[in-house]
């Protein structure tokens, strides 16, 4: 395990996160360190209850620690939730929108919320970068499938144009292309210098588009490895020794 | 943004629903409020009429007879009832807005009231005042009891958090949405009311708007606070329901009860009572001694001797008179217990909003009990002074055609009780600071939890 302590280039940290939802449980969460520098996209592993989405969370501040860090950009995220907000972009495992609206007017409001007012063109440009065919942009969202959701939330986080991206098992309810698109999309955005946190079930679509694989189990973090090492079945036996 | 969180709140399908029958419903209480205004001007041209062609047809048969022609005729005092009573009827249809008087013994005439059918009664009015205060919060409730929770339930709150760090001016626009379509249904009644109730422009109609829109806000404080708890939707929309069914049905229940049974009100039939026996009695009372009472009271006919006719009129009158001198003390207490009720109630209301609402509104309107009273008020300085100008021609024998009868017109009583606009809205405001500030303390620590 590789640790840095340079936080003026780090934009993701954890230092020591502890998280216990209740005080007669095992941590969910136990004494995590992690860093995330541009560029980087740190992939997590492990099993359902690994701890996974707790650290997800942690980040987002919708989970307070019970002890250590979690840092965006150098700030705790505990004591500058607001602050630390701006500077990241989320894609939940599933992705829910307003079902009222069209998948053009869902885009349209969450980049609004964000502070950013697009033209039509810019959402449409977005929503095809993110992998929505033309014809469903303006459909009304009842009759989206779970992946034409995740799209338009990869639309929405690109909208932001956050330089941290937290990422919880983004690509279920994608069809292999579609998937294959997305992966294609996280390189170009760690490319532009995006620092990326994904957990993930997906071994293989890790190790393709992954700098960094972290291997969780009960809470800690058992393995980290650069991606580029290994190659696919190398990984699956760590990781299957591992959990 | 708030333009497509509009869309997102009226593309609903109940939400339409619920604001076209709103909508609905306001109208119809518009319509019969028309007709009541319609029903009361009516009324009143049907007493103007009745008083020329009664006087005119009483006048030519008992020309001869003062004292037999004053125990037909009958006087008319209309209670005016403004165009704001259009919108908020209050006791108006239980309670006679005309009293029609005869100088016989007043009391045993004052309870005269039209036949109400009873079933209506049961019912209330749906008039515009019932609208507001039962069904505008219920809708209110209906688009705010999920604000937040069913986001939270749903998943998109994550969402929303993440994009917009400063949660507060989300939930207050998501809010401004909400009350903003429900006060612009209000406005909308208003600017259809104003010409079909011909209301004038005035402090009356603008006090009765705001205190409309302050009960709105009312409620919409009410629920932000509920949802500011972080609890489910079906547990605020409990919450919800169940502060509706105590603040309008079950509170203002209750504290009737204890009205009643706090001021009790024996003298009702105490006066009805004393009235009719203090004058069966005076028909084998000595008349010299009847006489001695009512002089007692109307020393100046003393000096008159009466004239000696078949009949004595004058000893009729007095034994009329003498009916409601015996009920006096029970009447006045009655009217004083009544009025105390009314004080009473008008104090505790302020702790009950949609109450403390009604009766502003009613009073407002002039459609209230203390109407009612002014109103009982006037009608008995009037007919004192009907008295009083036909015991001295009685006294004197004037003869029925030296009257000028036309000047016997149905005369209007216009209440001019000044309006307290603070006391109305301030109980009001207060509550809606209170739950406002509630909802903004709880909502500062957990808005922007998912």
């Amino acid at each position: 395990m590789t640790e840095r302590i340079d936080s003026e280039t780090d934009r993701l940290q954890a230092i020591n996160l502890t998280k216990q939802y209740a005080a007669d449980a095992r941590p969910a969460l136990d004494g995590l360190n992690l860093t995330v520098a541009p560029g980087e996209i740190f992939c997590l592993l492990g099993q359902n209850g690994a701890g996974k989405t707790t650290t997800i969370n942690l980040f987002l501040g919708f989970l307070q620690p019970t002890s250590g860090q979690a840092l965006i950009n150098g700030m705790n995220v505990a004591d500058h939730a607001q602050e630390t907000k701006k500077y990241l972009a989320y894609l939940p495992e599933t992705v829910l929108l307003y079902p009222n609206l069209s998948g053009l007017e869902n885009l349209d409001f969450f980049a609004s919320l964000a502070g950013f007012a697009l033209s039509t063109d810019e959402l449409r440009g977005l929503l095809l970068r993110a992998g929505l065919q033309a014809d469903a942009h303006t459909r009304s969202l009842g009759g989206y499938s779970k992946g034409m959701r995740q799209k338009v939330g990869i639309a929405i986080a690109l909208a932001k144009q956050a330089k941290v991206l937290l990422l919880d098992e983004p690509t279920s309810g994608l069809d292999p292309k579609a998937s294959n698109e997305f992966s294609e999309l996280l390189t170009q955005l760690s490319a532009d210098g995006t620092a990326i946190l994904m957990a993930t079930h997906d071994i293989f679509r890790s190790k393709e588009v992954g700098t960094h694989i972290g291997i969780m189990r009960a809470g800690h973090l058992v393995e980290t490895l650069p991606a580029a090492d290994l190659t696919a079945n190398e990984l699956e036996a760590i990781y299957l020794q591992t959990v | 943004m708030i333009r497509l969180a509009f869309k997102n709140f009226i593309r609903s399908g109940g939400v339409r629903a619920g604001l076209a029958l709103l909508l609905v419903a306001g109208v119809v209480s518009l319509l019969i409020g028309r007709q009541f205004l319609d029903r009361q001007t009516q009324a009143i041209a049907d007493v103007r009429a009745y008083q020329q062609t009664e006087f005119a047809r009483n006048i030519a048969t008992h020309k001869d007879e003062l004292g037999l022609l004053l125990y037909y005729l009958k006087f008319s005092l209309v209670n005016q009832a403004v165009p704001l009573s259009g919108l908020s009827l209050g006791q108006r249809d239980v309670n006679p807005s005309i009293q029609s008087v005869t100088i016989r013994a007043l009391e045993s005439q004052r309870y005269d009231a039209d036949l109400t059918n009873p079933a209506n009664l049961l019912l209330g009015n749906l008039d515009f005042s019932f609208v507001l205060i039962y069904l505008f919060p219920l809708l209110l409730i209906a688009c705010c009891y999920n604000l937040v929770s069913d986001e939270r339930e749903s998943g998109t709150w994550k969402l929303v958090v993440v994009q917009q760090p400063n949660v507060m001016s989300v939930i207050y626009r998501l809010y401004a949405i909400r009350v903003g379509v429900i006060l612009a249904l209000l406005a909308v009644l208003v600017a259809v009311a104003i010409p079909l109730l011909r209301l004038p422009i005035d402090g009356s109609l603008v006090g009765f708007v705001g205190l409309s829109v302050l009960y709105v806000l009312f409620w919409a404080a009410v629920c932000f606070w509920v949802t500011s708890l972080r609890k489910r939707s079906s547990v605020n929309a409990l919450l919800l329901v169940t502060s509706w069914l105590a603040l309008i049905v079950l509170l203002p229940t209750l504290l009737n009860t204890y009205l009643v049974t706090r001021y009790p009100t024996p003298e009702a039939l105490e006066t009805s009572l004393a009235a009719r026996k203090g004058y069966h009695e005076k028909w084998d009372t000595d008349k010299h001694q009847t006489m001695q009472a009512f002089f007692a009271h109307y020393p100046q006919f003393r000096s008159i001797p009466p004239p000696k006719l078949a009949f004595d009129w004058p000893w009729y009158y007095a034994m009329q008179q003498l009916g409601d001198d015996d009920a006096g003390k029970a009447a006045n207490a009655l009217r004083a217990k009544v009025a105390k009720r009314e004080t009473a109630s008008r104090q505790l209301a302020r702790f009950i909003p949609p109450l403390h609402t009604q009766l502003q509104l009613n009073e407002l309107a002039k459609s209230g009990l203390g109407n009612q009273l002014r109103f009982q008020e006037a009608t008995g300085h009037f007919h004192e002074n009907l008295r009083l100008h036909f015991y001295d021609r009685l006294f004197r024998d004037v003869p029925a055609k030296a009257e000028n009868w036309t000047r016997f017109d149905v005369q209007t009583f216009h209440d001019e009780a000044p309006i307290d606009a603070l006391t109305g809205l301030l109980p009001l405001l207060l509550v809606t600071i209170i739950f406002a500030g509630l909802g903004w303390l709880n909502f500062r620590k957990t808005a922007t939890m998912a």
